[in-house]
C-alpha cells in the first residue's frame, strides 16, 4: 500500500501542478509581456545618461487590480527602487528590499523570474517624464512566467530531501544518548525487570514476542515516553524497539505482524501531556482540548489495535506474514 | 480530573531526569561498567541515524511535492460538501490531510487557524484536537521501518491510517461534545 501511495502523493503532485499552471497560461494570471502601468519617482531629477540612480515605484490599486483581474490585494504605498541602465540601453528597475511586501500575483513573479536574490525587477517601458524630470509614468514589464507549479513541486522535491538528511543527522545526538542510557538499561537487568511488569498487557498485542524478550521492554519504554510527551526518548526505544522485532524476523525485508503492532500503537499516539509545540501556538487554550485530547487519543488506540488484529487475518496480509504462525486465531480455511 | 493532569503534568517533568540520572545509577549499583555500556550502546547511533536516511528522502520529498501542488487546497474544497455531514467545518479539513503527512505543516496550519478565528474557536480547538491526539504516521513509518531496513511494510500503513481516520473523526465529535455545537 505504502508504494501506491508514494507513488500517487507524486503523480498527483504533478498532475495538479500541470493542470495549474494550464490554467495559468490560459487564463494569462501574469499578464506575460504586457506592462503594468506605474509611476516612478525620482529623488534627483532623471538623468538619461547615469548607470543607475535611486526611485520609488508607485502602483495604483485600481489599476494594478484591474490589469491582473484581480478583486484583491493592494501594493503598498511606493517601493524604494533603482532604476539602471543595462547594456542594451533599455531601462531596469530593481526593488531595493527583497522583503517588501507585495501582493498576488507579484510575490509570484517575483520568485518566478528572479529566484536566485528573490528581488522584484522589470523593463520600463514607453516612460513618459514629467516636465520636471522627477516623475514618469510608463510600463513596467516583467519577464514571462510559465509553468510556475512545476518548478515548485520540482524544487519542493530538491528542498525536502535535504530537509529529510538534517532531520536524520539532528537525530543523532539524542539517538547516542537514549541508546546509550537503554544498554545500560539492559546491562543492569532493567528492560528484563520491566518486560515481567508489562507483559500481562502487552502480551497478547504481541503474540510472536516471546516471553522474556527485551523487544517487550523496549516497546515499554517508547509507549512510556509517548506518554509523557517525550518525544525526543521515544524515537530512540521505538528505534531498539523495531531493531529487537528484526531480530526475530526470518524475513528481513518484510514487516512482521508485530511491527505492524508497534507502528499502529505508535501513530495513535497516546500523550498525557499535551505536545510542547501545541502549547507553544495556544497557550492556556490547551487546558480546555487537554480532555478532548485524551479521549479521542484512547479512542484511536482502542480502534488502531482492533484494526491491525482484524487486517493481519485478511489473506493478502496473512499469505505475506514472514512469522506464518503470527495469526493468534488458528488457521481456518487456507487450506480449501 | 484535575488532579490527575496536576499530578501528570508534575510527574512529565521528572521522568526525563529520572531516567538520565536513574539508569546509570541503578546500574552502579548492578555492578555494570556504566561508561563503557553507554558508549557501547550509543555507537549504533550514528549509523542508525545514517540508515534512516534514504526511507526519510523518499517520504519527505513526495509530501513536499504534493504539498507544493495545491492539489491539498483542491482536495480540501472537494470533499467539504461531505464535512457538513459530520459536523467538520471545511477549516478544519487541511489539518486532518495534513496531520499524517507533515508535523511542521500541521504545526502551520493550527497557527494559522488560531490567527484568524481566535484560539478558543470551535474551528482551533478540534485542529489542535487533532494535532495533539495523533501522530506524524509517514514520518513514523519512514523512521521506525528505516531503522531496521524493511521496506515491504504490510498491512502497517493502513492500520496507521484507519487510526488517524478515527482519531480526527473522534477529535470533532470530542470537541462538539465538549464545546457544544
Amino acid at each position: 500500500m505504502l508504494n501506491y501511495i508514494w507513488a500517487g502523493l507524486i503523480i498527483v503532485s504533478l498532475v495538479f501542478a500541470l493542470a495549474s499552471d494550464v490554467t495559468d497560461l490560459v487564463q494569462d494570471t501574469y499578464r506575460n509581456d504586457a506592462p503594468l502601468p506605474v509611476r516612478v519617482e525620482f529623488d534627483r531629477p532623471f538623468d538619461a545618461e547615469a548607470p543607475r540612480q535611486p526611485a520609488r515605484l508607485v502602483i495604483d490599486s485600481t489599476a494594478f487590480q484591474t490589469f491582473y483581474g484581480v478583486g484583491e490585494g493592494a501594493p503598498e504605498a511606493a517601493y524604494d527602487a533603482r532604476v539602471r541602465r543595462t547594456e542594451s540601453g533599455a531601462l531596469e528597475l530593481v526593488l531595493a528590499d527583497a522583503d517588501a511586501p507585495l501582493p498576488a500575483p507579484l510575490d509570484v513573479i517575483r520568485d518566478a523570474t528572479n529566484p536566485d536574490e528573490g528581488i522584484l525587477q522589470g523593463e520600463l517601458v514607453g516612460l513618459q517624464l514629467a516636465p520636471d524630470r522627477a516623475a514618469a509614468e510608463g510600463g513596467l514589464r516583467f519577464l514571462p512566467v510559465r509553468f510556475v507549479k512545476v518548478g515548485a513541486i520540482t524544487a519542493a522535491a530538491i528542498e525536502f530531501a535535504e530537509v529529510a538528511v538534517t532531520i536524520a543527522i539532528g537525530l543523532i545526538g539524542v539517538l547516542v544518548l537514549f541508546l546509550g542510557l537503554s544498554r545500560i538499561a539492559e546491562d543492569a537487568g532493567i528492560i528484563h525487570a520491566l518486560v515481567k511488569v508489562v507483559r500481562p498487557v502487552l502480551g497478547p498485542l504481541f503474540p510472536e514476542i516471546p516471553k522474556d524478550h527485551p523487544a517487550m521492554g523496549m516497546i515499554a519504554l517508547n509507549m512510556a515516553a509517548n506518554m509523557f510527551g517525550l518525544g525526543n526518548a521515544a524515537t530512540p526505544f521505538g528505534i531498539k524497539a523495531m531493531e529487537e522485532m528484526q531480530e526475530l524476523n526470518p524475513e528481513p525485508d518484510t514487516a512482521t505482524n508485530s511491527m505492524a503492532m508497534f507502528l499502529a500503537i505508535n501513530t495513535a499516539s497516546v500523550q498525557l501531556i499535551p505536545p510542547v509545540t501545541l502549547i507553544a501556538i495556544i497557550g492556556l487554550e490547551t487546558n480546555n482540548v487537554y480532555f478532548p485530547i485524551l479521549f479521542t487519543t484512547a479512542g484511536s488506540l482502542a480502534i488502531a489495535i482492533v484494526a491491525t488484529k482484524l487486517l493481519q487475518r485478511l489473506p493478502r496480509y496473512r499469505a505475506t506474514d514472514p512469522v506464518r504462525l503470527g495469526d493468534d486465531a488458528a488457521p481456518t480455511t487456507d487450506a480449501a | 480530573m484535575d488532579v490527575f493532569r496536576e499530578f501528570i503534568s508534575v510527574a512529565s517533568v521528572f521522568v526525563l531526569p529520572a531516567m538520565i540520572v536513574g539508569i546509570p545509577l541503578y546500574g552502579l549499583f548492578k555492578k555494570v561498567p556504566v561508561y563503557e555500556s553507554f558508549v557501547e550502546g550509543g555507537k549504533e547511533g550514528f549509523g542508525l541515524a545514517v540508515r534512516i536516511i534514504p526511507y526519510l528522502v523518499a517520504i519527505l520529498f513526495a509530501i513536499g511535492m504534493f504539498r507544493a501542488s495545491g492539489a491539498m487546497e483542491a482536495l480540501a474544497s472537494f470533499l467539504s460538501p461531505v464535512l457538513a455531514l459530520i459536523g467538520m467545518p471545511a477549516e478544519v479539513l487541511p489539518m486532518a490531510i495534513v496531520r499524517p503527512l507533515t508535523g511542521s505543516g500541521s504545526v502551520a496550519i493550527v497557527a494559522d487557524l488560531a490567527a484568524r478565528f481566535g484560539e478558543s474557536s470551535m474551528i482551533t480547538r478540534m485542529a489542535s484536537t487533532m494535532f495533539g491526539s495523533t501522530e506524524t504516521t509517514f514520518y513514523v513509518i519512514a523512521v521506525y521501518f528505516g531503522a531496521v531496513n524493511v521496506s515491504k511494510t504490510r498491512h502497517a500503513l493502513p492500520a496507521g491510517l484507519i487510526a488517524d481516520v478515527s482519531a480526527m473523526l473522534l477529535a470533532v465529535w470530542m470537541c462538539l461534545l465538549f464545546f457544544g455545537g
